[in-house]
């Protein structure tokens, strides 16, 4: 009998931490709570409109167990962020502003795996990328769907190693920073391919080079490796982030450099940057010692940091 | 603790239908678990989560509030997300499912054994061990430096056991194994394991897997004996190895008596034999033979003990004695002397002395 007084007892428990964890529905008072944190993201922001002080931060969401290892973010017509971690093809909506993972959806059938990169959207369609340059094609699902997928080989990955991905919204070409360059001549440059998906086949690839003496300047950089790239909706200029150095650069689609200079704050590994079109910048933390997040910034982080002359871009190749 | 075993015991009594059969048994537990984890999931579907976990890629239910990290909120631990009560009761549930399932492990390590005995502390081993390690690794989980120290610490205690039976080396490695399972809960995993390897170490077991083709067994080392024993016209033969229970009662009382006069023989622990031999006389006239030898025994034997007559039809009957013989009177001796004495009312006789006795036990052993 005392068993069975155990086993009950422990029942009970269970449907206690049940009831505690019990998920699927917000109550009235999270969405209480939700209605506040918007209010409060809304006043912050309001208050660092006319702060130039830069670097501010807006809101800081810390990441399920799932995103532990988060990868890539990206930003939706909508404003949501589209969040993946770097093992599984699975993507998680969030919506940023009130700090809730709105559903999450399987990239095939889901038990697609590989090292998963980064991650852009553009119109209806998001791409996924793996470090060798190969990139998945679908569209969003419905929570816990599984989508269907296309495979576009960019065949980049002998040329560097990807960590980062952004769609031009001008059309259809995917632009793609060189973490780590294979080529030595090209060492000392900041490598940037652009792919146009509907291009010709022989045509579809250009670069994009920048010396890197230009961007490390006065930082202290001894290289710089890019781990995602986003593309301010406003200037259209790239934005990049280096988790390795905890570098922020700004670059013109031209070439020109507009900023160059550390992460708003020290981050442990930043792995996704995103940009949204109300001017909130939110950069993805891998957190290795801690728990992962998503923090959000007031864009742009103004000022532009004085004392960077822009050189000339380097040669805007064909390949 | 005796009460909750009574219960499981009366459970798998009940499914297995009372069968002893140690498969039928365990597939009885085996029902009777899977039906509590059922009722669990299905009432309490949290409990589906905390026990199995799916593992870290299982999809979190959504909507998910995320936790915000601006406001003062206690510091994250190793242990991961969710409240205190949840990580007790997760704790709680996986410790008790790791006992479930080491439970019939240790029933197999008991049972399904070709060497006599076992080790108590082994198999109280099998169901702690697992236990200390789901801890373990509940608490170490993702944290490197953790894990650098718990191996510091387990290299600092040092300790060495022999294991009598090289097979309970697999045994503790399987109540690792679950461990392990159970700390990263998933039990599923762990259940898998001890039910596949519960049921091959019975196979294996029942039908002497890897049994060397030259070496007896323990069938046929019992076949003559116990045909013997079931061919007394009741039964003809019975060649099953399970023929002990197969007996019908007359015939285990023979073989009971049997068996207490071979001890009778060997004599108590640490007390010296009373008679040292048996002596078995075969003859179709019973009454005339008996004191013709009890003559000779009178004689050459230092005591004896008529210890049984078996009268059989259509076969000399047999007379059995206890005896000792006298120290200066060989076996040679007492069997001609009987032969001189009585004949031609016998038709054989034979001594089987306490030696022979022990060696042929020890033989067969």
């Amino acid at each position: 009998m005392k068993l069975l007084r155990a086993v009950a007892t422990l029942a009970a428990a269970t449907a206690i931490a049940s009831a505690c964890q019990r998920r699927g529905e917000i109550s009235e008072a999270e969405a209480s709570e939700l209605a506040s944190r918007e209010k409060r993201l809304a006043a912050r922001v309001a208050a660092l409109a006319v702060d130039t002080s830069g670097g501010a931060v807006l809101a800081r969401w810390v990441l399920p167990a799932e995103l532990k290892e988060i990868s890539g973010l990206a930003v939706t017509a909508n404003g949501s962020l589209l969040a993946h971690n770097d093992e599984q093809g699975r993507v998680f909506v969030i919506d940023p502003r009130r700090g809730v993972v709105i559903k999450q959806f399987m990239v095939g059938k889901g038990d697609l795996r590989g090292d998963f990169e980064a991650i852009a959207v553009s119109g209806a369609d998001i791409f996924l990328l793996l470090s060798n340059g190969t990139i998945y094609r679908f569209r969003e699902g419905a929570d816990g769907e599984g989508v269907p997928y296309t495979i576009v080989d960019t065949k980049l990955g002998r040329e560097c190693e990807f960590e980062g991905i952004a769609i031009e919204a001008a059309g259809e070409v995917v632009v793609l920073p060189c973490k780590n360059v294979a080529k030595k001549s090209l060492r000392d440059q900041l490598v940037i391919y652009r792919w146009d998906l509907g291009g010709l086949a022989s045509q579809r690839a250009s670069m994009l080079t920048v010396p890197l003496a230009r961007l490390i300047g006065p930082n202290g950089w001894k290289s710089l490796h890019p781990s995602d790239v986003a593309i301010d909706p406003v200037t259209k200029n790239y934005v990049l982030i280096a988790s390795q150095e905890k570098a922020l650069i700004e670059i013109t689609p031209g070439g020109e450099v507009v900023r160059a200079g550390p992460l708003p704050e020290p981050s442990e590994q930043a792995e996704g940057v995103a940009i949204t079109s109300d001017g909130i910048l939110a950069i993805s933390d891998e957190g290795n010692r801690q728990r992962a997040t998503i923090t959000l910034y007031r864009w742009p982080l103004v000022p532009v940091p004085l004392g960077i002359v822009s050189p000339p871009p380097g040669p805007l190749e064909s390949r | 603790m005796g009460e909750g075993m009574t219960f499981v015991r009366r459970f798998v009594d009940l499914v297995a239908l009372g069968s002893d059969h140690p498969i039928s048994r365990l597939i009885a537990y085996y029902i009777g678990l899977g039906l509590v984890i059922l009722a669990l999931a299905y009432f309490f579907p949290e409990s589906e989560r905390l026990l199995l976990g799916r593992g870290a890629a299982a999809p979190a239910e959504t909507p998910l509030i995320l936790e915000d990290g601006l406001t003062p909120a206690p510091a994250a631990t190793t242990l991961g997300a969710g409240s205190l009560l949840e990580l007790a009761v997760t704790t709680t549930l996986v410790l008790i499912g790791t006992i479930l399932l080491m439970l019939p492990v240790t029933w197999v390590y008991m049972s399904a054994r070709h060497i006599p005995g076992h080790s108590q502390a082994v198999v109280q081993t099998l169901i702690i061990l697992p236990l200390v390690v789901a801890g373990i690794v509940l608490i170490v989980r993702d944290s490197l430096a953790l894990a650098f120290t718990l191996a510091g610490v387990v290299a600092a205690v040092r300790f060495r056991t022999n294991l009598r039976d090289t097979r309970d080396v697999v045994f503790i490695f399987l109540s690792i194994a679950v461990g392990f399972a159970a700390g990263m809960q998933t039990l599923a995993v762990g259940a898998v394991l001890t039910i596949t390897f519960n049921f091959v170490l019975l196979l294996t077991w029942r039908y002497d897997f890897g049994r060397n083709v030259l070496t007896p067994t323990a069938a046929s080392k019992w076949a003559g004996p116990l045909n013997s024993l079931a061919n007394t016209g009741e039964y003809d033969a019975v060649p099953d190895r399970d023929l002990v229970l197969s007996l019908s009662p007359k015939s285990a009382d023979s073989l009971a008596e049997r068996f207490e006069r071979v001890s009778e023989v060997l004599g108590k622990r640490k007390k010296k034999a009373r008679f040292t031999s048996v002596l078995t006389i075969t003859t179709n006239e019973v009454a005339d033979a008996q004191p013709l030898v009890e003559y000779v025994l009178e004689d050459k034997a230092k005591r004896w003990k008529l210890d049984e007559v078996v009268t059989n039809t259509g076969k000399p009957s047999a007379i059995y004695y206890l005896l000792r013989l006298r120290k200066s009177v060989t076996r040679d001796e007492l069997l001609t002397a009987i032969r001189d004495n009585a004949g031609e009312k016998i038709e054989n006789a034979d001594l089987e002395s306490r030696d022979a006795i022990e060696e042929e036990i020890g033989a067969s052993a």
